[in-house]
């Protein structure tokens, strides 16, 4: 019904025709433009957009080795703590020890000191004793002699005499008055 | 507490998107009765040939040499489109920047479809990097041809307007691909191009060898060797007419919604009623076609000269 009102086939062949000048128009316009952009245009879109790529790209890999990097500084660094830990616990404990040493060399040392002072009063001790058993000796001779002189008159040799008291409280049993120092 | 004083004290619109809706489906409804009973059915316009739209009148007459070169209304929409072409885009390649702006983003994601998508999906790289400016060109060159296409510009020297006195020609639509002879001489270089891409990789002979797809020998080679060099020539026709048949029909389709149906069947009622077909399918053209048919051309160009030196096809 349409069809017979737009006679597009009777007089609408030149939409169809190929026209030989428009042809050769149509190849120069687009040779014109591709020579344009291919000189003025594309090469600088190309550049510009290959710069950004670049400039992305090298900002990843920076960003990756800055990272790297870090990683590298963190894992060293808990290195570094992990040795300074161990050493302060090495530190702490070779303290320990040389405190424990030293109590222990302090405890003989004081013990010695105490047992040496100890032998040493017990050694003054017997020689006052022994001192004091001389003494007793001589006096208790010397009066005997007195003694005896007094009874027979008589003034006795000084050598015989004493040799003969001196025998007799030889025989004579002092161990009463030394007391402990004989143990 | 009284309707009044809630009425005027919500903020509420005052119609809702529905009730629009409704009005302007009513309005429009409304108009077509309106202008049906008013104007009535007149009678059949004869003398309008829409088809005359792409009539192609001698602006400038020019002839050399036996060949008509005049300047034409296809001729200027070349130049339009051929010159916004180039001032675009060597206006934003002279101001690229390191952060682009929202046009810089919109033309480097079609720079980057072209690269990407369209070139390096389909050839090696060194080829790439020769058939890029190539296959760019035509896509560009294509796309702002259809676009402008959709523009209306003052062309209609068949139908003058008076602007005080002056008599200036109607503006209308028109597209330099909506004519044969632009996209066929487009396919024909591209058919050169890919014929020569392909002897050049594989010398005459060898090109000729090629087309024979692998694994075929012996009788049957010969009526498959014919068959593929018509379509190869087939392809001269596909690709040109694909073009312009889908931006002829898309102009023919808003023309006709747009009030040529109406001019030619004297219903001025029918005019109002399929403005708006004409106006979603001029969207439609504009959003859609006219990007859509320009990377068609310039996808099959790619995988064209890929297949031209392709070991086998």
């Amino acid at each position: 019904m349409l069809a017979s009102h737009i006679p597009l086939a009777s007089s609408g062949n030149f939409l169809v025709k190929p026209g030989i000048g428009l042809m050769i128009w149509t190849l120069l316009v687009f040779g014109i433009t591709l020579v344009l952009l291919a000189r003025l245009a594309f090469p600088r879109i190309t550049e510009a957009l290959d710069k950004r790529q670049k400039a992305i790209e090298d900002s990843i890999d920076s960003a990756e080795r800055t990272r790297e990097e870090a990683d590298k500084i963190l894992a060293e660094y808990r290195e570094r703590l992990q040795e300074a830990r161990g050493q302060a616990d090495e530190i702490v404990q070779s303290a320990r020890q040389m405190g424990e040493t030293h109590e222990r060399e302090a405890k003989e040392q004081a013990k010695e000191l105490a047992s040496d002072a100890a032998q040493r009063a017990q050694r003054d001790i017997e020689a006052a004793t022994q001192r004091a058993l001389q003494e007793l000796r001589r006096e208790v001779a010397d009066l005997t002699i007195a003694a005896t002189e007094k009874v027979t008159r008589k003034t006795l040799d000084s050598a015989d005499q004493k040799r003969l008291v001196e025998e007799a409280l030889s025989e004579l049993d002092f161990s009463g008055v030394s007391g402990s120092s004989q143990n | 507490m009284s309707a009044a004083t809630i009425a005027g004290g919500s903020r509420q619109p005052r119609f809702s998107t529905k009730q629009k809706l409704l009005a302007i489906l009513g309005i429009y409804v409304l108009g077509i009765v309106v202008i049906g009973v008013l104007a009535g059915g007149g009678s059949r316009n004869a003398s309008y040939e829409p088809q005359n739209e792409f009539k192609l009148e001698n602006w400038v007459p020019i002839h050399l040499a036996g060949v008509d070169f005049s300047i034409t209304k296809a001729v200027m929409y070349l130049l339009i489109a051929a010159t916004l072409t180039c001032v675009s885009m060597i206006y934003i390649a002279r101001r690229m920047r390191q952060r682009p702006n929202r046009v810089q983003t919109a033309v480097e994601m079609i720079f980057n479809l072209l690269r990407e998508n369209i070139v390096a999906g389909n050839m090696d790289k060194k080829m790439a990097a020769r058939w890029f400016p190539f296959i760019a060109t035509l896509f560009l060159f294509i796309l702002f041809s259809n676009l402008i296409g959709y523009i209306p510009l003052p062309t209609n020297i068949e139908h003058k307007i008076s602007v005080f006195g002056l008599q200036i020609p109607s503006f209308s639509l028109y597209a330099a691909t909506a004519n044969l002879s632009i996209p066929l001489v487009l396919a024909l270089v591209v058919f050169i191009a890919y014929t020569t891409e392909g002897i050049r990789a594989k010398g005459p002979l060898g090109y000729l060898k090629g087309l024979i797809p692998a694994g075929v020998s012996g009788g049957m080679a010969v009526p498959i060797f014919i068959l593929e060099i018509l379509s190869n020539l087939m392809r001269l026709l596909s690709l040109s007419i694909r073009l312009f048949a889908n931006v002829l029909a898309g102009h023919l389709l808003i023309l006709f919604m747009s009030g040529a149906l109406a001019v030619l069947l004297g219903v001025a009622a029918l005019g109002w009623f399929t403005l708006p077909l004409g106006i979603a399918l001029f969207a439609f053209e504009v959003t859609l076609v006219a990007a859509l048919q320009a990377f068609i051309f310039a996808t099959l160009t790619a995988i064209y000269l890929a297949g031209a030196v392709a070991d086998h096809h």
